[in-house]
């Protein structure tokens, strides 16, 4: 027994350090070791949230990101590479099956170099693009670093971004300016509904390969907010993939850099937050939803939860409980204002599809409910809650239920609808008239004109 | 001490040259715009000089075949010079969209845009109100870029042409549905019903009235009873409580509970009947019937 406190002592120091919802082994993949002390901050912040990490060159060898089959690590960090890839061990399949065992990554890119073609493939495997030249740096006359950047304007000062759209939540946002010197840029392609765009550039921005002294009209691709410098994608499985189009930006130098803009004053880069604000939403301390209790009963028999079998028209309620991670607990989840959790009650297709309202609140997570009566319609139904949104991780939840029809004795009685008391009074006149048939026949005397022709006949 | 002296002359000439060159701004001169129509003749278009620094006062217009084209030449300062950056962009302030064209720039500063409505985004062609046209010149360096209104770009389309639509597939809310129920059955008006009762009713006293008019009576009565009192009243008894049974089965009763009553209270109605009948036949012998 003497082990026992020692023991829970460790699972404590465990689940204190344990941030990320989905593990802590980061593996950060940098070619060269001497740059390491450039980004000294950022692994600072990093390891003070609890990853443990690990630095590995893409030219070891032995570098894999899979053991005896499963991931060995639950996150990587790539930055650029100095030659001209990162060799077979972080070749597109290999990353790809890594997103595919729920690893997560920050692929970080750099217009300084050009960007390894391994790398430009793997994104067009997730419909992000890169500048064909794939050197392309991002620039923008009117929104640089007067500072650093006086001539070359590629050092960009844009605001955090708000949310993506009304109805998305703003992981990113907050307040401070962020210098992106020297950004590749990427564009979205419209075929992958799973990409979502964190940071775009402003619509005077363009993109322009620095080694081309002319600007040729032919050459522009995309411009303005169609270009992105930060962009992410969330696989089915509700893996994270980022991109970020400037890995200077995590540099201590640019962490706690002075900047100016063209008309604004001296202000300090609010980099070093968004850079957390980055690697916690990539690595699931942010923007990760949990599915508790699900509930459906009669809504008039509470007690009796999770029937299998409903009748058409019933009454039902259908409650279900969800949380968010955020950053080291489960909060509850409150939908972003306009965006909406919504339950489908189908058969093939949905026959309703009904907006869950907030009911109650525990002390983790939120509970949403709605009450609806069963179509007219029986069958096999089921309850579903498809919750995909951008930055959120995918609820998908599916409960068959069966919808029978009335039985016998569900339906009103004949005397209740008006319309058959003609039948029923027809009836029973009939029984009326046949006793009064039977008590005339057997007692009533014949009248005297039918004995005498009965007589007669006889 | 000459060098440092040398040094700091060069320093403070380069940092006044730095001064003077950032107050130099981008710009244009002999701006124009025209839309020219297709199939329309030579010069039939709209062209209009738009003014150095100010929008042009009225939105231009540009058809499903228009073409517009527009024509500057950049300038840095006071001097004519190739800007890196010339683009048209187009913003819509209400949506937020922006796209923006980079000019044909020739080395003289030079540059010419040619647009139509294919280049269009499709999302610009459902919009409403004009957009605006902005003139972005810039470049490397110091000097300030250039960004401001030179007119607003209305795009009309001929309201017989359907706008196109991009169907794209983004995760969100989608439409609430309701299932829509088959309406209830409904019983005609109660007053219909009533009347139609009544006739159903009115059977029976047409009934024992057209009896009574042929001389329909009951003098046989207290003769049966006074001959088989038993079973008549049983007999009689077992058919009125048959119907009972039957009543019980429509209202509450179920096919179990039925079956072993109406058995009891027809073999009592059979034992009792064929009692009855005897009697019956025994007045009709009698010559009474």
């Amino acid at each position: 027994m003497r082990w026992c406190p020692s023991f829970l002592l460790f699972c404590f120091l465990a689940v204190v350090h344990a941030l990320s919802s989905s593990g802590d082994r980061l593996l950060v993949v940098l070619e060269d070791a001497t740059q390491k002390d450039l980004y000294s901050t950022f692994w600072g912040d990093l390891e003070a949230r609890g990853y443990s990490l690990s630095f590995e060159s893409p030219k070891n060898e032995k570098l894999s990101l899979f053991q005896h089959g499963e991931k060995a690590y639950d996150h990587v960090l790539i930055l650029p590479p100095k030659s001209k890839g990162f060799g077979p061990s972080l070749n597109p399949k290999n990353i790809l099956d890594f997103l595919n065992k729920d690893g997560n990554i920050i692929l970080a890119l750099s217009g300084k170099s050009t960007t390894p073609s391994a790398i430009s493939s793997l994104l067009i495997e997730l419909d992000l693009h890169l500048p064909t030249d794939r050197s392309s740096v991002v620039v923008d006359h009117f929104n640089y670093d007067t500072l650093s950047a006086s001539d070359n304007h590629d050092v960009l000062l844009l605001q955090r971004p708000g949310p993506l759209r009304p109805d998305t939540k703003a992981f990113f946002g907050g307040e401070g300016i962020l210098a992106l010197p020297r950004a590749a840029p990427q564009t979205l392609g419209n075929n992958n509904p799973l990409l979502a765009p964190i940071l775009r550039a402003p619509a005077t921005a363009y993109s322009h390969n620095p080694k081309e002294e002319a600007f040729n009209a032919e050459d522009v691709g995309a411009t303005g907010s169609q270009l992105a410098i930060v962009s992410s994608m969330q696989a089915r499985n509700s893996a994270r993939f980022t991109v970020l189009g400037s890995v200077e930006s995590l540099e201590d130098k640019w962490f706690s850099a002075t900047v100016k803009g063209l008309n604004d004053k001296k202000t300090q880069t609010a980099n070093r937050e968004f850079a957390k604000q980055l690697t916690s939403w990539t690595f699931k301390e942010t923007g990760v939803l949990k599915v508790g209790k699900i509930e459906h009963h009669l809504a008039d028999e509470p007690e009796n939860l999770n029937p299998t079998i409903y009748r058409v028209k019933n009454e039902t309620t259908f409650n279900i409980e969800i949380s968010e991670y955020n950053q080291d607990k489960f909060v509850p989840f409150e939908v972003p204002s306009e965006d909406a959790v919504q339950l489908e009650f189908t058969m093939l297709s949905p026959f309703h599809r009904l907006t869950l309202t907030p009911s109650r609140r525990t002390e983790n997570s939120t509970i949403y409910s709605t009450s609806f009566t069963v179509p007219d319609q029986h069958g096999i139904f089921s309850f579903r809650v498809n919750y995909k949104r951008p930055f959120f991780t995918n609820i998908e939840e599916k409960h068959e239920v069966t919808i029978r029809h009335f039985a016998h004795d569900e339906y009103p009685r004949s005397w209740r609808i008006s319309g058959g008391w003609v039948w029923i009074a027809g009836l029973w006149s009939v029984i009326g008239g046949f006793l009064a048939f039977v008590v005339m026949w057997l007692y009533s005397e014949p009248s005297q004109p039918a004995v005498s022709k009965v007589k007669k006949a006889q | 001490m000459k060098f440092w002296n040398t040094a700091l002359n060069l320093f403070l000439l380069g940092s006044a040259a730095l001064e003077s060159s950032a107050e130099t701004t981008w710009g244009y001169t002999d701006a124009t715009v025209s839309v020219q129509t297709k199939g329309a003749g030579v010069g039939a278009g709209l062209k209009e000089q738009i003014p150095d620094n100010k929008p042009l006062s009225k939105p231009i217009s540009l058809g499903s075949s228009d073409s517009l084209k527009l024509t500057l030449t950049s300038q840095e300062g006071r001097t004519t010079k190739r800007a890196h950056q010339v683009f048209l962009l187009l913003t819509d302030p209400a949506t937020g969209l922006d796209i923006s064209y980079p000019f044909n720039v020739k080395d003289n500063g030079k540059s010419r845009l040619d647009l139509t409505q294919k280049d269009l985004p499709i999302q610009f062609l459902s919009l409403p109100e004009p957009v605006d046209a902005r003139l972005l010149i810039g470049g490397f360096g110091n000097s300030r870029a250039y960004n401001n209104v030179a007119f607003r770009l209305s795009i009309d389309r001929s309201p017989d042409e359907p706008v196109p639509t991009a169907e794209v597939l983004r995760y969100g809310k989608l439409p609430e549905i309701h299932h829509i129920f088959k309406s209830d059955p409904t019983s005609p008006p109660v007053m219909i019903t009533l009347a139609f009762v009544g006739m159903v009713l009115a059977a029976l006293p047409l009934l024992a009235g057209v009896w009574l008019f042929l001389g329909a009576n009951l003098n046989h009565l207290p003769t049966a009873l006074k001959s088989a009192p038993v079973p008549h009243a049983v007999f009689l008894g077992s058919l009125i409580s048959i119907e009972g049974v039957f009543f019980l089965y429509y209202t509450s009763w179920n096919l179990f509970q039925l079956l072993p009553a109406v058995a009891v209270a027809g073999t009592v109605a059979f034992i009792s009947g064929s009692r009855a009948l005897g009697e019956v036949q025994g007045r009709r012998l009698a010559g009474l019937r």
